[in-house]
């Protein structure tokens, strides 16, 4: 395809979402006013484990302004379960109702819905609600949960064990006999939740007469949520339309079909009036979804240089109560890229999943985000236990630029990355070479600087053809579609669902680029599951390279089209020398590019209201549609370089500088990029400093409030300096990358080896996140 | 269910509620001033921040019938006819706002905080910007705009 020369693409446009959110007119969900709406209130579990014995609701009906009291009994005749049985091996098939029937699974799992006439009202009679429990002994953790006779969370399974993988390649047992040295290393990661500052809700209005169900929700993927709606509310999908407005954060979170979004669906439905829900904070932490908490060991066999023989890797997730995507979808990607830039032929790991008495686990920023603070850790212990510079072991193992595509043991590919240059120029910009002295300098004055380095080679865009290989269901092909109106307005839209990302700016400048308008002239038409067309949704860093692709070749077709006709307007035979820039045709005569008086506007115009003046054979009307499958992976890269000082008499740590260099490729928006790239980082230094979902021994979450769950805050983090080394992929026509999640990699990772740098005069090491003050004080304290 | 007037942004609202009704339920509902964000409902998100007789206040800790005979600025009073305040407009020029839902709170906190510190360190921007939670930006574009707003503020008067 003939490549416009990117006038747009790449300018760092403010962004045209801005102003509706500085001035208070965003239209998050709970913004949107639904006359007569009623207002559910979920009681909850106060258990982690418990038989229901009975649920007494009449002392709740009669309170003030109640009108339905629903329980899991009756959402089973309302709607199906969710039955998750992909054929996965080693993958057991597991299978939830709407709302538990006879046993709770975790402290805070809905028993009953209240519906009243204000929120207030609700939370109200939810209190009255009885519930008779017969209290069981709870799964609470990862070694609970993996016993012998362990209590099954899940009766219908042979044990908690939900999914099991194990992968070989080549000989690593053999490499393990020859190596000089095989290096063992562990990294446990705590359990976090995504924490969108605003939490879920939504509003369901059924329409009796049309028998037709709205759903203002905030949504990351408008289109496969309505599949699901329908579904378990056994409806077709032309009865069921998603409006996914301004969506106040997701990170993953916003995904899922939850229970008390079917349930508030079917409520809706049965009282024939608009019902809505907004979960407080404390269920949003408690029972929305978690992520993460896994424990890693790798076995690295080594020559005495440190070059990489072969490796071992074992992973094991704590998954939770409840599997609302396919329990291996995590970890596995882990396993799949673990070993990034660096050179691997014989590799094995194992990946288990464990259900547990707690909220069930998803998707966060960076599902796979343990991966790079795996292997560089890994690379720190070789340099460690060697006596090597970390950044050497680093240098010897990574692919060169002459051997990509280069595959990795598991079979994925990388091509068209920069993990060389990227290092190198985080390393210049740390001043590592520097760096050693004014550590021994600071050591001699007691002061306890460390320095980590981290690359991160992130899969940010899954084509088909992945998923089909990892025998995952489901399509990664995004679509899109562009009209321009008669009087020459552009309307676009694709199938992704926004959440902060700033889509109506950077894919206006893609549909500047691809048709020859300016960005002003582009109006993104997104979030409405009647409007946009059937796309795939936003989740890993996708966006960019699915939608921002698929759109590109729309605007591509209707460029096309538009020069067609204007040939045929100006009297030329073809199209040939004709362009559209910024809304106006061009004639290049001679190597020269001179106006004409022909405007997009008139061209439309006549595309629509005197088709008999078109090219013979062409069709009225100036409206197109894409879809787009991208390659199976692509990937890009960065790397990270951060300082730190650790007290080592309080634990406490700060960051006293940030570097990351980035390569993703064609920039849509750099502002844009950029901002992502920080905000990817402070998730990743807010996890590996601070955020932890804690449960007691008994499986009491004892985390429900933002002063027990603690998040990064401006004081937490440092400004961060981003140096922008993008280099084209050919794998897409625009060549863009993607990004946004490895920098919640890079992050996790290189804080880790930062502090455990800073910690090497102890003699300890730091394996287990968050890196709090506690946990850093208690190693210092032991090594005394 | 209690009668009583509130002055928001210079405008007289008749309400009606209930008095454990909170301030920011009442500016959504009854105000139908929707710009102001509810993210936790215990006072540590900051989002709900607004202005009481001027003094950042989070409308999610205070009951609306409290407020009588005080005056309530929230998010929709800082653009005077269209055109964006100074902070407003840096964080629109350096991307200082993602998903949004913070942002408001953010725009309240530093409007009313500049006025008194016109000229503040980025430590001392830090601090203050910390008791407003974003989980999108990092706060690095947040924090420059905010500067960014006091440099030029203090090169105009200079």
């Amino acid at each position: 395809m003939r490549r416009p020369k990117l006038r747009h693409i790449g300018a760092a446009l403010p962004r045209k979402e801005d102003l509706r959110f500085l001035t208070g007119h965003g239209r998050y969900v709970e913004d949107i006013e639904v006359p007569g709406a009623l207002h559910a209130c979920f009681v909850r579990s106060p258990h982690p484990h418990a038989k229901i014995l009975s649920i007494e609701t009449e002392t709740a009906k009669i309170a003030s302004g109640v009108i339905a009291i629903y329980t899991g009994k009756d959402l089973a005749r309302w709607t199906t379960p969710l039955r998750m049985a992909p054929p996965i091996e080693g993958l057991r098939p597991v299978e939830m109702t709407t709302l538990p029937i006879d046993k709770v699974r975790f402290h805070g799992d809905p028993v009953a819905c209240v519906i009243a006439t204000s929120r207030y009202l609700a939370e109200d009679a939810a209190e009255r609600v009885e519930v008779d429990y017969e209290p069981l002994p709870a799964v609470a953790n990862l070694e609970q949960a993996l016993l012998e006779n362990a209590v099954k969370v899940d009766e219908s399974l042979p044990s908690n064990l939900v999914s099991i993988q194990k992968y070989k390649t080549g000989d690593p047992e053999a490499r393990k006999r020859e190596a000089f040295k095989v290096v063992e290393s562990e990294f446990h990661q705590g359990r976090m939740t995504h924490l969108p500052i605003e939490t879920r809700g939504l509003a369901a209005v059924w329409d009796e007469g049309r028998q037709h169900l709205t759903v203002h929700i905030g949504n990351q993927v408008p289109h496969p949520y309505r599949s699901q709606v329908a579904a378990r509310m056994r409806l077709s999908e032309s009865q069921v339309t998603i409006v996914s407005p301004d969506v106040g954060g997701g990170f993953g979170q916003k995904i899922a079909l939850y229970r008390e979004e079917l349930t508030v669906c079917a409520a809706s439905r049965q009282l024939k009036r608009p019902v809505r829900w907004r979960e407080d904070r404390m269920e949003n932490l408690m029972a929305a979804s978690h992520a993460r908490e896994d424990s890693v060991r790798t076995r690295a066999a080594v020559t005495k240089e440190g070059r990489l023989l072969g490796l071992e890797l074992e992973i094991l997730e704590d998954f939770g109560a409840y599997c609302f995507y396919p329990a291996n979808y995590l970890a596995r990607v882990v396993a799949m890229i673990l070993t990034g830039p660096y050179k691997l032929r014989d590799y094995a790991f194992e990946v288990k999943v464990a259900l547990t008495n707690k909220c069930g686990n998803g998707p966060m920023r960076a599902p796979m985000a343990i991966t790079s603070w795996v292997i560089e850790g890994t690379m720190d212990a070789i340099a460690r236990e060697l006596g090597l510079d970390p950044l050497e072991v680093r240098r010897l193992n990574m692919v060169e630029t002459r051997e990509l595509p280069y595959t990795m043991p598991t079979g994925e590919v990388i091509a068209d990355i920069t993990p060389r240059e990227t290092l190198e120029a985080a390393v210049k910009a740390i001043d590592y070479a520097g760096f050693r002295k004014r550590q021994a300098a600071a050591r001699k004055e007691g002061r306890h600087l460390g320095l980590g380095l981290c690359s991160v080679v992130e899969s940010t865009t899954y084509g088909s053809k992945f998923y089909k290989a990892a025998g995952i269901p489901g399509s990664g092909h995004e679509a899109a579609w562009l009209r321009i109106e008669p009087g020459g307005a552009v309307n676009a839209s694709v199938g992704l669902g926004a959440t902060g990302q700033g889509y109506e700016t950077a894919f206006a400048q893609v549909v500047a680029d691809g048709l020859g308008v300016e960005p002003s002239q582009v109006r993104m038409q997104m979030g409405n599951t009647d409007v946009a067309p059937y796309g795939m949704g936003s989740r890993g860093a996708r966006g960019g390279t699915a939608g921002g692709t698929a759109i590109f070749l729309a605007a591509r077709e209707a460029n096309e089209k538009v020069l067609a006709i204007a040939a045929q307007m100006l009297g030329f035979d073809s199209a040939e020398g004709l362009h559209l820039v910024d809304g106006r045709v061009e004639r290049e005569i001679l190597g020269e590019r001179v106006k004409t008086d022909l405007t997009l506007a008139q061209v439309a115009r006549t595309a629509y209201l005197d088709p008999t003046a078109l090219p013979k054979g062409m069709a009225p009307g100036l409206d197109f549609s894409k879809t787009y499958d991208p390659p199976p992976m692509t990937y890009s890269n960065a790397a990270h370089a951060c300082e730190v000082e650790l007290d080592a008499e309080t634990g406490a740590l700060k960051i006293l500088r940030y570097v990351v260099a980035e390569d993703c490729g064609t920039v849509l928006n750099p502002f844009v990029v950029e901002g992502q790239q920080h905000g990817a980082i402070a998730m990743g230094l807010s996890g590996a400093l601070l955020e932890h979902m804690r449960y007691d021994e008994h499986g009491n979450n004892i985390t429900g409030s933002l002063a027990d769950y603690l998040v990064a805050t401006s004081t937490d983090l440092p400004g961060f300096e981003v140096i922008p080394m993008h280099t084209p992929s050919r794998g897409n026509p625009v060549g863009i990358k993607g990004m946004a999640e490895g920098g919640v990699m890079g992050a996790i990772g290189v804080i880790a080896c930062a502090v455990n740098d800073a910690l090497s005069p102890f003699g300890v090491i730091a394996d287990r996140q968050p890196l709090s003050p506690d946990y850093l004080r208690s190693l210092i304290r032991s090594a005394r | 269910m209690l009668d009583f007037e509130l002055t928001v942004n210079g405008q007289r609202y008749p309400v009606r509620a209930e008095p454990r009704k909170l301030l920011s339920d009442v500016l959504r509902e009854d105000c139908r001033l929707t710009g102001t964000h509810v993210g936790c409902e215990h006072g540590v998100c900051g989002a709900c921040t607004v202005l009481v007789d001027g003094k950042p206040s989070r409308a999610c800790l205070i009951y609306a019938v409290q407020m009588q005979g005080h005056e309530v600025t929230t998010i929709e009073a800082v653009a005077k006819d269209g055109k964006l305040s100074p902070l407003q407009q840096a964080l629109h020029e350096v991307h200082g706002l993602q998903c949004g839902f913070c942002t408001a709170g953010i725009v309240m906190t530093f409007e009313a905080y500049l006025k008194e510190n016109p000229r503040p360190s980025e430590a001392e921007v830090r601090e203050v910007l910390s008791g407003n939670l974003c989980r999108c930006t990092g706060y690095h574009n947040i924090v420059k705009a905010i500067i960014r707003v006091a440099d030029e503020g203090s090169d105009a008067t200079a």
